[in-house]
């Protein structure tokens, strides 16, 4: 198991490799100068030109890569332009935020997507299943962002149930120990504090998790129904085995494997959900971050963020890639 | 035509010719212009409100403009990336997946691995950053959606051209005398354009949503073009007090949306096409 | 004591009977055998007996009694109660009847717990002992995949025999599985219900191996049983003219060489069947009288048919001594030929060798078999001769030409000389296209005009058998015999010199296959071609062929003429070949 995991994470590091050339490239070749953004604006042409060479961006482009590489392989990947402080500083303060609504967000993904994959299967062959599919494709439809803007009108704005703004009350200390807020507060004993980040996280974690469910329950439901259709099934009915025993000892495990595929494909897309999802409940995470050094050309953040978000892709895959090995003896050695 | 009997075909056909038509005659049907501020009817609510105005039959936002006006005119926005950009991504993401499927080998490894990297990112993620390089306007959101979303095309393409290529007809065209152009436009293609289809519709319900988002963080259209998720912007900010300048555009794009995914759906099951599930 | 009886049984869809009065009854201790061709509806009785009849199918009259008890009227709970203890099934394709993601201990395990047998563990040992399942404790962590399609059926039939169960059904149960492999099963199953005193239900095609283990065979045709008796009876002298016709179909493999009688057309399909008037089997019985069509025959003591004094008569025209006159040149040289398979992923290591090392040739018009188990080669030989496989060693002479090295101008040659027909019809047609244009795609290949291709599509349809409106027909809408009639147009569209055939008579009805083999032989006499036959039916290749290559493991073991090899096998493998197949 652990070398299998071993093995797929060794198979990301070229891509993570050619990824961050990519997205050097890229920013490098844009019609910003990050030299100029980074002097006051009463800098003279000279000052820039300077500034320039001093951030090496006369070089050829493959040489500063190697240079950035040289850094960022001893732990430095460079300065905001716009905050003025270490990027790696910035993305470690915001990614616990971000990874604590992402989990959060795929255990709601996944539950109501098992639930409802099963409820669906349940209702085959009744009149009921066409609504109900029907159901899912209109859900479909309904992407994260417009979700967060219903919950806040509902829940924030009409019933003013629940926060819609940050991570936590402004009026309580933030505990800061790992990052990971429902963490720290279970470490400093602190209830309210606790409460406060639950109530914080569930309206956007409700938001993302309910626009990636849809796909689950639709995948899971047409495994079990092609699982069904397979001759193990039928002739474990001829054994006698009771439907219940069949569903839960034969079916789901093997209808689980096409399952957990789209979910390592789903949960990778979800970061980029996230990100609007933050930005409409000004949730301090990664998403934010990138956002802003967007609107202000913020290159070292962008591509930093980007590579980021990258790591946490492959590391999804990684996983879910190593479960389906252990869910799948097709695939192990013996 | 079996696609022609099926429930979600049609509705789906019918929410799509109408917003298309909404597209193509906004000029006349909007009763006002777009951009037309009028300071002394901000934040009006809907006609059919206490203190709403009958021109203004949708009311208006913060800036006094006509929401039902911006929403025609957002329309052709949605409509213009939805078809293109849809178009754009189908045909590189097919043309590389029929290369790789069918001709196997390096080119099959070479392209499959820039597919893994383009994985690698979300695609909103991968859109943002292709936005800050090519700067905000339609033809750019369409130029970044073809260059995020033409591995959609190619990953599932790419198996179903090998289920196809091992099929023993295209062998026997082969042994036929056919060459490998005529084997892959005669035998292969015609056996995925079903898929194709498909994905096309789904792809164009995926093109008006990242329209919107882009619009939204302001990376999309340029501020002089109406877009839906410019609107929901703008809408945000007087959440309170003109709820329905909100709601009008999350309407918009949950419809033209849904449309989209009830044909691809229904065009899947009548087509009976197998493919991997999944939104984005 | 009687352990299934059916008495009038009837099931329906909707308004469409597929079993039409069935009367049967099963003894304890012995095997009745079910027989019929493909759609007859013989696995329906099966999934009566299961209660798992398809959707929009129901039992719409009659009785169907287990062990006194009704069978179709009991609560659910009771009829569950009885599968895997009073009745057990052994399915047709042991390879996915198994889940793959479930240990054979588990599953194995869970059925025992099911029965109540304590120990587990201990009686999944003795009963994979019974079955002669080599390192029985081992096999408990395996799972199905690792597993072959022989061993698989084992595991099955010990779970099916695992409750001393007083009736098995068996549907099929060695169609998936190559001839050596189903003589042990059947032995297999033969000493376990002589062991336990079970009653079996033995569903099967084969008329043949139905005598050979059955006490009692019951004849299908349409749904409706036509011809009942003692299993060796029925065989021996068929007294419904269908069975008849049946057994002069089956080329017989041992005794003389004779001709083969081919059932004209097909069974007719549930419709048409519903909207004939009386016997059903008229429009093909070759000794149909006035009375036949105005009603039904009733079933006598063995068979239900107004004039069956007759069928002994029925004979297959008399064996023609056919001058083939093979050629002296060589239509293919095959030298030191080898294909490895670079294999990623299952077997890390290296390669296989698909085939090592062939050498035979193919003279100008010689029918030339190759036989052998599934997985010795077969198929990659005969892809490699058309060029589907690029040869990893040795040469490929093609009609006095190397054709090794491929190359346009060899691929150009190749295509001129050699064709191939796929085994699979349904996959080696493609679906979008028509039936005429299909025939006439070596034509379209050259450029010819499409008014000259219909002409010669046309004339080779006629030639084929099949019906001018075939012609503008989609694939799907030809039977299985139709498509493979198709299939073998097309090869023959442009006169190659060599056909490559793979498996393109096996899955099919020994009626379909009957008039398959008759058109071969017709047109060979006509076009003179040569033939690389590639079969796993000892009895088809003799029938048909000159020569034969027997494979084992990629190797041509023993090769020779098919008169000579059969009756003196030299190869030890050869001999287990035709023991296995003649029933020993
Ligand atoms: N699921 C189904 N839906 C519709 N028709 C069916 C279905 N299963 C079987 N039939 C039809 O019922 C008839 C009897 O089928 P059955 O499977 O019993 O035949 P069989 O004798 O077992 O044939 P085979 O040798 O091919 O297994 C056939 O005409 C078949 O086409
Ligand atoms: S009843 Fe007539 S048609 Fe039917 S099998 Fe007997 S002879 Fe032939
Ligand atoms: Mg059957």
């Amino acid at each position: 198991m652990l070398l299998i995991l071993a093995r797929r994470a060794l198979t990301a590091v070229p891509i993570l490799f050619v990824v961050s050339l990519m997205l050097f490239v890229a920013l490098r070749v844009l019609p910003v100068d990050p030299a100029a953004m980074s002097m006051p604006p009463s800098a003279t042409l000279a000052e820039i030109d300077a500034m320039r060479s001093q951030m090496g961006l006369d070089r050829p482009l493959l040489e500063q890569y190697g240079i950035w590489l040289n850094q960022a392989a001893h732990g430095d990947f460079g300065q905001s332009l716009h905050l003025r402080r270490p990027v790696l500083r910035l993305v470690a303060d915001t990614l616990p935020a971000t990874i604590e609504l992402a989990v959060a967000a795929m255990l709601v993904a996944s539950a109501l997507g098992v639930g409802g994959g099963l409820a669906l299967f349940a209702l085959r062959g009744r009149r009921a299943e066409l609504a109900a599919e029907s159901a899912t494709t209109v859900l479909m439809s309904v992407p994260e962002f417009l979700w967060a803007l219903l919950f806040i009108f509902v829940f924030g704005v009409l019933l003013q149930a629940l926060p819609f703004t940050g991570r936590l009350d402004a009026s309580l200390p933030r505990p800061d120990i790992t990052g990971f807020l429902l963490l720290d507060a279970v470490l400093v004993g602190r209830v309210d504090v606790l409460w406060s980040a639950l109530a914080h996280l569930v309206l956007p974690a409700a938001a993302l998790g309910l626009a990636f469910a849809p796909p689950i329950v639709r995948v899971l439901r047409s495994s079990l129904l092609d699982v069904y259709h397979d001759d193990y099934i039928r002739q474990a009915r001829l054994r006698g085995l009771s439907e219940g025993r069949i569903l839960c000892r034969h079916a789901l495990k093997n209808a689980a494997l096409p399952m957990l595929t789209l979910m390592g494909v789903q949960f990778g897309f979800l970061f980029g959900g996230s990100l609007l999802v933050e930005v409409i409940y000004s949730y301090p995470g990664l998403g934010n971050l990138m956002v802003d050094a967007v609107r202000n050309a913020d290159l070292p953040i962008i591509q930093m963020v980007g590579l980021t978000y990258c790591v946490l892709v492959l590391a999804i895959n990684t996983l879910v890639d190593g479960l389906y090995v252990v869910l799948n003896p097709k695939l192990r050695r013996r | 035509m079996r696609p022609l009997r099926s429930g979600r075909v049609i509705a789906g056909a019918v929410i799509v010719a109408a917003v298309l038509m909404c597209a193509l005659l906004a000029p006349h049907l909007a009763p006002h212009d777009p951009d037309d501020q009028n300071l002394i009817a901000q934040l009006l609510p809907p006609a059919w409100q206490v203190g709403g105005d009958a021109d203004y039959p949708l009311g208006t936002d913060g800036l006094g403009r006509c929401v039902l006006s911006r929403l025609l005119f957002g329309a052709r926005v949605a409509m213009e990336v939805a078809l293109i950009a849809s178009l754009g991504a189908a045909l590189v993401g097919s043309l590389l997946a029929y290369v790789a499927g069918y001709l196997g080998g390096w080119a099959d490894w070479l392209i499959g691995r820039a597919v893994d990297v383009w994985m690698s990112f979300p695609p909103v993620i991968l859109s943002l950053i292709l936005m800050t390089g090519l700067g905000t306007g339609v033809r750019n959101v369409i130029f970044a959606i073809v260059l995020v979303d033409w591995t959609r095309f190619c990953r599932v393409l790419r198996s179903e051209v090998i289920v196809v290529a091992r099929r023993d007809y295209v062998s026997a065209a082969r042994l036929s005398g056919f060459g490998h152009w005529r084997t892959v436009t005669r035998e292969v293609v015609p056996a995925t354009v079903p898929l194709l289809v498909t994905l096309l519709s789904l792809e164009m319900g995926i093109a008006v949503v990242v329209e919107a988002v882009l619009s939204f963080v302001g990376l999309g259209a340029r501020a002089d073009q109406v877009a839906w998720g410019q609107m929901i912007a703008d809408g945000r900010q007087a959440i309170y007090q003109a709820p329905w300048a909100l709601f009008a555009p999350v309407l918009a794009i949950f419809v033209t949306v849904a449309g989209f995914n009830l044909l691809g759906d229904g065009l899947r099951r009548t087509l009976d096409v197998r493919m991997v599930e999944g939104r984005e | 004591m009687t352990v299934l009886r059916a008495e009038g049984l009837t099931v329906a869809m909707g308004d469409v009977p597929v079993l039409r009065d069935i009367g049967l009854s099963l003894e304890a201790g012995q095997v009745l055998g079910l027989v019929g061709e493909s759609g007859a509806g013989k696995s329906m009785l099966g999934r009566a007996i299961a209660r798992m009849l398809p959707a929009g199918f129901g039992v719409v009259g009659g009785a169907l009694a287990f062990d006194g008890a009704d069978l179709l009227a009991m609560p659910a709970a009771r009829h569950r109660a009885l599968l895997g203890r009073e009745i057990a099934f052994v399915p047709q394709e042991p390879l996915t009847a198994l889940n793959p993601v479930l240990t054979i201990g588990r599953q194995f395990g869970e059925h025992l717990k099911r029965l109540g047998i304590p120990r587990a563990r201990d009686a999944a040992i003795a009963a994979f002992e019974a079955v002669h399942l080599r390192d029985p404790a081992g096999l408990l962590g395996r799972y199905p995949h690792q597993l072959s399609g022989g061993m698989c059926q084992r595991v099955l039939i010990a779970m099916a025999f695992a409750g001393r169960p007083k009736l098995v059904v068996a549907d099929e149960p060695t169609t998936a599985l190559d001839v050596t492999i189903e003589a042990n099963i059947v032995r297999l199953m033969a000493e376990l219900q002589r062991g336990h005193g079970t009653a079996v239900l033995f569903i099967t095609h084969n008329l043949r191996l139905a005598a050979r283990i059955c006490d009692d065979i019951a004849v299908l045709y349409s749904g409706a049983v036509v011809e009942r008796g003692r299993g060796r009876d029925v065989l021996a002298q068929p007294a419904h003219p269908y069975t008849r016709c049946l057994q002069l179909a089956d080329p017989p493999l041992t005794g003389p060489p004779r001709a083969l009688y081919a059932l004209p057309e097909t069974m007719p399909g549930l419709r048409d069947a519903m909207r004939m008037k009386g016997c059903r089997f008229a429009p093909r019985c070759p000794v149909a009288g006035d009375e036949c069509t105005r009603g039904s025959p009733p079933m006598g003591p063995r068979a239900a048919c107004f004039r069956t004094e007759l069928t002994g008569g029925i004979a297959a025209p008399s064996l023609q001594t056919q001058q083939h006159g093979v050629g002296m040149d060589n239509v293919l040289e095959a030298i030191g030929l080898r294909k490895r398979f670079a294999t990623g992923g299952l077997f890390r290591r290296g390669g296989t060798l698909a085939v090592r090392g062939a050498d035979f040739i193919v003279r100008d018009g010689e029918f030339v078999a190759v036989v052998g188990e599934s997985g010795s080669g077969k198929s990659t030989l005969g892809r490699l001769v058309v060029g589907l496989e690029t040869a990893s060693g040795g040469r490929i002479v093609l009609d006095g030409r190397d054709v090794t090295r491929g190359g346009e101008a060899a691929r150009r040659h190749r295509v001129a000389t050699v064709r191939m027909v796929f085994q699979d019809p349904q996959s080696a047609l493609n679906p979008r296209r028509r039936v005429i244009d299909l025939v006439t795609q070596t034509l379209e290949a050259r450029g010819v005009g499409r008014s000259a291709r219909r002409e010669r599509g046309r004339a080779l349809l006629a030639e084929m058998g099949l019906p001018p409106d075939a012609a503008g027909r989609m694939p799907h809408q030809l039977s299985g015999g139709q498509k493979q009639r198709v299939n073998i147009a097309r090869a023959l569209c442009s006169l190659p010199r060599l056909l490559v055939a793979d498996e393109i008579v096996s899955g099919l009805d020994v009626s379909v296959q009957a008039q398959l083999l008759l058109l071969l032989a017709r047109l060979r006499r006509e076009h003179r071609f040569a033939l690389l036959f590639i079969s796993h039916d000892l009895a088809v290749v003799r029938h048909l062929c000159d020569r034969v290559l027997v494979m084992r493991s990629g190797e041509i073991v023993e090769q020779g003429a098919v008169a000579e090899v059969f009756a003196n096998p030299r190869h030890e493998y050869t001999r287990e070949l035709l023991a296995a197949a003649r029933g020993h």
